[in-house]
This record gives structure tokens, C-alpha cells and sequence, in this order.
């Protein structure tokens, strides 16, 4: 019997009231079901509350704090949006943000190209050992961004640091990464390209594995070249999983932190407000500024939201290469 | 696949493709080749000697005894604990908390359950400042800035978690299978533990090693809301070094420690990774976004 019923239910899509038990009219039965899906409430419950603890609460009890200003004398009072005013109007933040941008619109082409190119090439089969080489350069994904900037400022030091010891024995000057001048972006980037890259890689990878091979067998049989195949063909087919990590990668670069203050061991090149959240962090603790800091960080998320739904709307409205 | 003498390569493709991945591999491997290297070296050879290759004396073993010695900046012994019980807490927190979820969101149809999902997916778009700095107000007016569970707490919710677990049980896990033990007279929580979680295990796995490394891994949110040393995680005791190894002045052995104790941090979790790294493909395009 109980066989019977499971084969009997497996035909069908959605249940149907009408198979529960003999015991009771149509009406009753309908009940029950709300009453059974209303179990469901039950499973999602741990997870709502502690949602609501650790995540909507502390961020309304922050709005409702970033209304407020402490002052020396007179307390705490209620300032309305004067800190959002003084966060919009603070030349320090618009710098932060604008050099975050400027980081990553050169951080996150340079790496989704070296991961793409990777990608199709193990995908189709190109380079031997393709597959030991993904696993290989997944690895920095699983190192702590702290680890890998420690790493790096030894790395990059000089004139002890590796590099700079081959500049010096090939004849070379040596090269202060890290000096008055030099370009520190440069070096965060190297550092995020080394960290984000191949797990970058493997997200595109894993998209090119949906290509229809029909698609890819009947430009084969055109004759197309490879180039043409990966860019014309493969890489047009996971424009989405592109547009997916261009945004990723944008919302890290805008909350870039912990590799610009592990660098600060080395440099002094890292202005206070060298990013949005090293000027958030110096704000809050430095400064003990916790109200405005509290109004930067919800700017920060506006401008995060802001161009993570305008990329969305506009590659639906364009279906453009991002 | 497709074999690849049907693409009409040029003569050279293979070997130029191959030698660049070369190259790239030999720039992914020089970081964690370094890191080796030196945490067998002793101080001023960490300086006088050339970086990517070994020096005498080899002084691995006595270097890591002496980070675990060495209580003068804080202790690694207790910061490597606290890691540990963050991981694991946190990672079988959330992974607990999204199977249930997931199940939930996806199973069932009670009313406000699409409109609540959207409001848990678009808690991914919230940067992490704009989660630590609120949690770090609030913890201070309910005494939670100095207690381990204020860290391990939040790593508990996953966003990402739920989404992972709704996606794969909604495949794998059919309705009427549920349906057909519920007409047997099973109850809600049996058909779970015996029918649904038995076939959402390859998710579970993939969600609680995601969450595993996300929470070895996390800096800024201990490193934000806080303010008891002795709670700090490994990612923030290595920094605490790093900066020391400068402000103290040279005579100590900081640099040292720090470069051994990084190399602690990370051998325990690239061994994880390398050998469940299949598990983690699954959970790939959405792993990220925690941020």
C-alpha cells in the first residue's frame, strides 16, 4: 500500500489535497495543507532570528546612532542628517572612494582577462596539465588576505626582499615598491590579481563547461580560429558569470581594507582615508567618531548598491558585453 | 571534450599556452614558496640571506616552538584556539542554521516566504563595514564586545548558506517524495532528519567548507568588534606581530614570528582545501559574496 501511494504521488508535480487520508471532507483537507506548509516556518525560524540579532538589528540600531552626534560638552543630541551631510561634503571620503575605483577599474579587467584566457585554455584543452594547474591556482583563495599581504610586503621590500636582490644581481637599481612616490596601487593590485585570479578562473571555467558543444562543433566545422572561437563564441555565451564577477570584484575593490593596512607595517603611503574603510576604521577608532562613522559606512553601502543594481539594469537593457 | 587536433591549432599553440601557464603558476607558487622557506630561517638571515631559497642554520622546529614560547605579544597557542573554535562553531552554526533554512524556503509554501527570501539574499549586497561597525556599536551597549560568542555569533548567519541550500534542495529533494511519507503518517521532523538531509549531505558538505574557510579566514569583523586580545583569531594575532616587529624596535625576533606564525595560519587550511577542494566547485559562484 504504502509502495502504491508513493508511485501514485511521484506522477504528479504538485500534491493534491485529495490525497491525504479518508478522514475528513475537501475543506478540512485544504486546511491541513496550510496548516502543514506553515511548518516550514518552523525550519526558517533559528536561522530569521539570528539573522535579525546579528544583521537588522545592530544596522537599525546604526541608522538610528548615525543620527546623532556625541559632543564634548552637552552629551549625546539628536543631529538628524548633519553626519551624512558632513560624510557627502568631506573632500578625505570622496578621495577614498574615488581611488578605490580608480583601483579597481584597473584591478578587475586585468585579472578577468588573465582568468578568461586561462579558463578557456584549460577548458578547451590547450595547455597540458590543465587540470593540476586549475587546483594550483586555486590555492590563494584558501590564504587569508592578511597572510598573503605580510607575504607580499616581504616580498616587495627593499633592499632585502627577493625581488629586489635579482634587480640588484642582474645589475639593476633596486626599486623602493613602498617609497615617497612609488605606486602603492600598483602593488595592491599585484596582490589582489595574485589572491582573486584563480578563483576567478575556475568561476568562468565552470560557466564554459554549459556551452552547447553543438555551438562549439559547428564553428569548428566553419573553420573559425581559435581566437575567434573563444572570443567570438565562448566568451559571449558566459557574458552572465563575466558580469557576475566584474560585480564581485568592483563591491571588494570599493571595501578594499585589509591589504592597504598591512602595507602600513612597511609604508607610510597609506594616507587615513587611503580607502573608504581605512577612513571608516580610522574615523571609528582613531578618531572615536562612532556616529559619523556609522553614516560612512551606510554611504559606502548606497554607493555599493547603487552600482551593483545599475551594472544589473543595465546589461539587461543593453545585453552589452557587461 | 572535444579532442583537441579538430580546433586546427597552429604548431606552437600547445607550448605557448602551456609555457604562460607556467609562468602564472610560478607567480602563485612564489608567495607560498617564500613563506616556507623563511619560517626555517633565523632572524637576521631572514635579512642577509637571499629570501626564496634556504639558509643555515635550519631552524624550523626550534622557531615553531618558540612562537607557541613566546607570550610576551600575546599568545599564539590561545589565538590558535580561538580559531579553531571559531571555524568550527561558526562553520557548523551556519551550516545547521542554512540546511534548515534552505529545507524550509524551499519545501514549503507558507505566506511571506518568497518576499523573506528576497530580504535574506539582498542582505549580500551589505558590505562587511557596513555589518562589523553597526555590530561593534550594539555590542558595546549589550556587553558582547569582549566575549567570544560576540565573534562566532555572526559568522553564523550565512546568506549565502541559504541561498546554496534553497537552490539544491529544490532540485534535489522532490515534494512528492515528502508528500508520499507524510500520507504514511510521518511527522515534519522525521521526514527531515531521515528523507530530506540524507539526500542535501553533498550541499551540506560544500556550505559547512565554505563557511569553515570564510570563518578561519575572517579578519576584519574580530579585528572591528573586538576588544579582548586574548579572543583575537590567528588572521589578527599575525598582524598584531607584523606591526610589532617594526614598533619593537628590531632587537626581538618578530619578523620571524610572524612569517612562522602566517605559515600556520595557512598549511592547516590549504591542506583542507586541497584535499575536499571538489565540494568547493559547487558552492563557487557564490562564495565571494560574503565578502
Amino acid at each position: 500500500m504504502g509502495q502504491a501511494v508513493v508511485n501514485g504521488a511521484l506522477q504528479r508535480r504538485e500534491p493534491t489535497p485529495l490525497l491525504v487520508r479518508a478522514d475528513g471532507g475537501p475543506q478540512r483537507k485544504a486546511r491541513s495543507v496550510t496548516a502543514r506548509e506553515r511548518r516550514g516556518i518552523y525550519f526558517i525560524l533559528p536561522f530569521i532570528l539570528m539573522f535579525l540579532f546579528f544583521l537588522v538589528i545592530p544596522i537599525l540600531y546604526a541608522l538610528y546612532d548615525s543620527l546623532f552626534t556625541s559632543r564634548l560638552v552637552g552629551g549625546t543630541v539628536f543631529s538628524g542628517l548633519a553626519n551624512y551631510k558632513t560624510v557627502l561634503t568631506t573632500s578625505a571620503f570622496w578621495y577614498s572612494v574615488l581611488r578605490t575605483l580608480i583601483y579597481a577599474a584597473i584591478q578587475v579587467p586585468v585579472m578577468i582577462i588573465i582568468a578568461a584566457f586561462f579558463a578557456t585554455m584549460f577548458e578547451i584543452g590547450v595547455a597540458k596539465w590543465g587540470t593540476a594547474f586549475r587546483t594550483l591556482f586555486f590555492i590563494p583563495f584558501a590564504v587569508p588576505s592578511i597572510v598573503a599581504g605580510v607575504m607580499w610586503s616581504f616580498l616587495l621590500e627593499d633592499p632585502y626582499g627577493p625581488f629586489n636582490r635579482i634587480f640588484q644581481d642582474l645589475g639593476l637599481k633596486s626599486f623602493n615598491f613602498f617609497g615617497a612616490g612609488a605606486p602603492l596601487l600598483g602593488s595592491i593590485v599585484v596582490i589582489a590579481i595574485w589572491e582573486w585570479t584563480g578563483y576567478t578562473m575556475v568561476i568562468l571555467f565552470t560557466a564554459l563547461k554549459s556551452v552547447p558543444r553543438e555551438v562549439v562543433e559547428s564553428a569548428l566545422i566553419d573553420g573559425v580560429s581559435l581566437r575567434k572561437l573563444v572570443t567570438g563564441v565562448k566568451l559571449p555565451m558566459i557574458r552572465p558569470a563575466i558580469t557576475l564577477v566584474a560585480i564581485i570584484n568592483i563591491i571588494g575593490a570599493l571595501q578594499l581594507f585589509v591589504e592597504p593596512e598591512v602595507l602600513t607595517v612597511f609604508t607610510t603611503n597609506v594616507a587615513y582615508n587611503y580607502t573608504p574603510n581605512v577612513y571608516l576604521y580610522n574615523q571609528a577608532y582613531a578618531a572615536q567618531e562612532y556616529n559619523l562613522a556609522g553614516a560612512i559606512a551606510f554611504v559606502l553601502a548606497l554607493i555599493i548598491i547603487i552600482i551593483s543594481v545599475g551594472f544589473l539594469i543595465v546589461r539587461r537593457k543593453k545585453g552589452g558585453w557587461l | 571534450m572535444i579532442p583537441l587536433r579538430l580546433y586546427g591549432l597552429r604548431r606552437g599553440t600547445v607550448t605557448m599556452v602551456t609555457v604562460l601557464a607556467v609562468v602564472f603558476a610560478a607567480f602563485t607558487l612564489t608567495p607560498l614558496w617564500w613563506i616556507l622557506v623563511n619560517s626555517t630561517k633565523t632572524e637576521p638571515n631572514l635579512f642577509a640571506t637571499f629570501g626564496l631559497w634556504f639558509a643555515h642554520p635550519f631552524e624550523f622546529f626550534h622557531n615553531i616552538r618558540q612562537i607557541f614560547i613566546d607570550h610576551s605579544q600575546g599568545s599564539l597557542a590561545q589565538w590558535f584556539r580561538n580559531t579553531l573554535i571559531y571555524a568550527f562553531v561558526g562553520g557548523i552554526g551556519a551550516t545547521v542554521l542554512s540546511t534548515l533554512a534552505g529545507y524550509g524556503f524551499s519545501r514549503f509554501h507558507f505566506r511571506g516566504n518568497n518576499a523573506l527570501f528576497m530580504v535574506v539574499l539582498s542582505a549580500l549586497l551589505i558590505p562587511s563595514t557596513a555589518v562589523a561597525i553597526p555590530l561593534y556599536i550594539l555590542y558595546a551597549r549589550v556587553h558582547l564586545d569582549s566575549t567570544m560568542e560576540g565573534i562566532f555569533l555572526p559568522f553564523m548567519v550565512s546568506p549565502v548558506g541559504v541561498y546554496l541550500m534553497r537552490v539544491y534542495t529544490g532540485g534535489a529533494v522532490p515534494r512528492e517524495l515528502l508528500d508520499a511519507a507524510r500520507v504514511d503518517g510521518a511527522g515534519e521532523s522525521r521526514i527531515f532528519v531521515r528523507i530530506a538531509l540524507p539526500l542535501m549531505t553533498p550541499a551540506i558538505v560544500t556550505v559547512f567548507l565554505l563557511s569553515l574557510v570564510s570563518s578561519w579566514n575572517n579578519f576584519f569583523l574580530p579585528f572591528i568588534v573586538n576588544n579582548n586580545a586574548s579572543f583575537d583569531p590567528l588572521p589578527v594575532g599575525v598582524f598584531v606581530w607584523f606591526q610589532h616587529s617594526v614598533s619593537g624596535g628590531g632587537y626581538q625576533d618578530f619578523y620571524l614570528y610572524t612569517i612562522c606564525a602566517g605559515f600556520l595560519t595557512i598549511v592547516p587550511i590549504i591542506v583542507v582545501f586541497l584535499a575536499l577542494q571538489r565540494f568547493f566547485r559547487g558552492g563557487l559562484l557564490f562564495g565571494s559574496l560574503t565578502g
